[in-house]
């Protein structure tokens, strides 16, 4: 809940500390990409979309493994060396889960076209990303899930910040996770130093400067923010593939302008 | 919502026919006894088999064998499987063949029936051939043959005519699938035209009236994701415009 007593830890869009912005996840909307998603939290929208594997020439070619390659597409202007670098970082984070040595010689490219940046954008592509690899069925060894938590001006560890808060905020931090797997088998996947495998952390950008403990605090929230994106990016993908394979009254998709693309929204909040 | 464990108590997976993503860990292999034979979509770490691609679980009990059905559009060529190429180029002894997979695929010039170095079917570039895939491993190129095992042509060769488009390899395989199609069967009733599907999401259509060509790919079409009863509707209304 809003602490009325302390107004600086009042957001200004009325959600507490721990809240996430509603978020919608969408599979499979272009028809000429191989995998397509769009990932909504908000006002922020990002749209990414996978071709491959096909043919590559030249130095990009390599006879050991896949090449990724990573296009960012802004709103509007050229893109800059943040856009570079977000390149670069999604690319590597990807890396760790494209099983890329099943289709040697080929290059896979993502494509992401940012619709609106209210905030968390790299976070948002991290998971759009990923989703646009599943609906590719791109070979991967797990999913990733991608979150947003920021440290304000009086050390309030908050999720998914806006855009306005990144800017006034000291510090913000995007964190990628492993998503936690269905598993038939008991005590699998292997717990690491005693902590479960989804603990661990693929990839950390941070913007700002915070202490180790608001990081450790950052952690904590993220981890317990992305379990609850982790039964989104499950349920999108469930809904996305019933739909696709029992099939379904158009009407549940009724407004949609592709047949089978499947809407999946959540606001969540967790806990005080 | 929490992911619900349901735990592998006798050898068969409980994960069969839900929906996986990559990832999940849908067999203990110590634990599963007798042979097991892993498709599209999985693949063995150690002592588990992971699932590589998302999509629905399915297990064949005779064989045990385990693979995932998934609806991707980008085709990964896989042994025997049948397919609609489009020739791209001729080279000396073989055709370099385009088949929507990260390569071209060869065809060799005598792997057609009854083709020999002196009579061998002459195809350009641009003609369709209908073919089965004899060798896909991911690190050379897919090899074609327009013959089935005992050398026959049984179906497969360069297509005349007709009409080609591409649909998701998801909606080939329902097209094959056994007993028939219900969009194929209700359409079969009323018209009468030529199919050739490839699983790599390539379906050819001919018949004696462009007219029967249009409707038949349409409603093809449009079936993908609609069930039986939907789709026998649809096929009413298709040939009702017809008329």
């Amino acid at each position: 809940m809003i602490n009325l007593e302390k107004p600086e830890q009042a957001r200004s869009d009325g959600r507490t500390a721990n809240q996430l912005r509603p978020m919608v996840c969408s599979r499979g909307l272009l028809e000429r990409a191989h995998g397509s998603a769009r990932w909504q939290q908000d006002n922020t929208i990002i749209m990414a979309a996978v071709y491959g594997p096909k043919p590559v020439s030249g130095k990009k070619e390599n006879p050991e493994r896949a090449t990724l390659e990573v296009l960012w597409k802004t709103k509007s202007g050229i893109a800059g060396n943040t856009e570079k670098e977000a390149e670069v970082t999604i690319r590597r984070t990807l890396e760790y889960i494209v099983l890329s040595s099943m289709h040697p010689n080929t290059g896979i490219s993502i494509v992401f076209q940012v619709v609106n940046d209210d905030g968390a954008i790299l976070a948002c592509a991290m998971n759009a990303a990923c989703a646009a690899l599943v609906d590719a069925g791109i070979p991967l060894n797990g999913l990733i899930v991608a979150v947003s938590v920021g440290v304000s001006t009086h050390g309030v560890v908050v999720v998914d910040p806006t855009k306005v808060e990144e800017k006034n905020f000291r510090a913000h931090v995007c964190l990628v996770f492993p998503n936690r797997p269905k598993c038939a088998v008991a005590g699998l996947p292997a717990p690491v130093g005693g902590e479960p495998a989804e603990h661990g952390i693929i990839s950390c950008v941070t913007r700002g400067a915070m202490s180790v403990d608001e990081y450790m605090t950052c952690l904590e929230r993220g981890r317990a923010a992305s379990v609850k994106i982790t039964s989104l990016i499950r349920n999108s993908l469930e809904h996305c593939q019933l739909l696709q394979v029992v099939g379904v009254e158009f009407g549940a998709v009724a407004g949609s302008p592709v047949p089978g693309e499947a809407f999946f929204a959540i606001a969540v909040l967790l806990g005080p | 919502m929490e992911v619900k464990e349901s735990v592998q108590t006798g050898s068969v997976s409980p994960l069969v026919l839900q929906i996986v993503a990559p990832g999940d860990i849908v067999l203990d292999l110590s634990k599963a006894g007798k042979v097991v034979r892993l498709g599209g979509g999985l693949r063995q770490d150690g002592e588990s088999v992971v699932v590589t691609r998302a999509g629905r679980l399915r297990h064949m009990q005779a064989n045990n064998k385990y693979w995932v059905e998934g609806l991707q559009k980008r085709y990964v060529p896989s042994i025997e499987e049948g397919v609609i190429g489009v020739v791209a180029d001729r080279r000396f002894e073989s055709y370099s063949v385009d088949i929507g997979a990260p390569s071209n695929a060869i065809l060799p010039i005598l792997a057609f029936e009854g083709a020999t170095r002196r009579n061998a079917p002459n195809l350009q570039p641009g003609a369709a051939v209908y073919a089965r895939v004899v060798r896909a491993h991911r690190d050379v190129q897919p090899e074609l043959s327009c013959m089935d095992v005992s050398n026959k042509s049984s179906g497969f060769g360069p297509l005349k005519n007709g009409y080609i488009f591409e649909c998701s390899t998801g909606l080939a395989r329902s097209l094959l699938s056994k007993p028939t199609c219900p969009v194929l069967e209700a359409l079969g009733k009323r018209l009468s035209y030529e199919i050739a599907v490839g699983l790599n999401g390539r379906v050819w259509v001919n018949a004696q009236e462009p007219s029967t060509v249009v409707a038949v790919s349409n409603a093809i079409l449009t079936s993908e994701f609609l069930t039986p009863g939907q789709q026998h509707i649809m096929v009413s209304k298709v040939l009702e415009r017809m008329q």
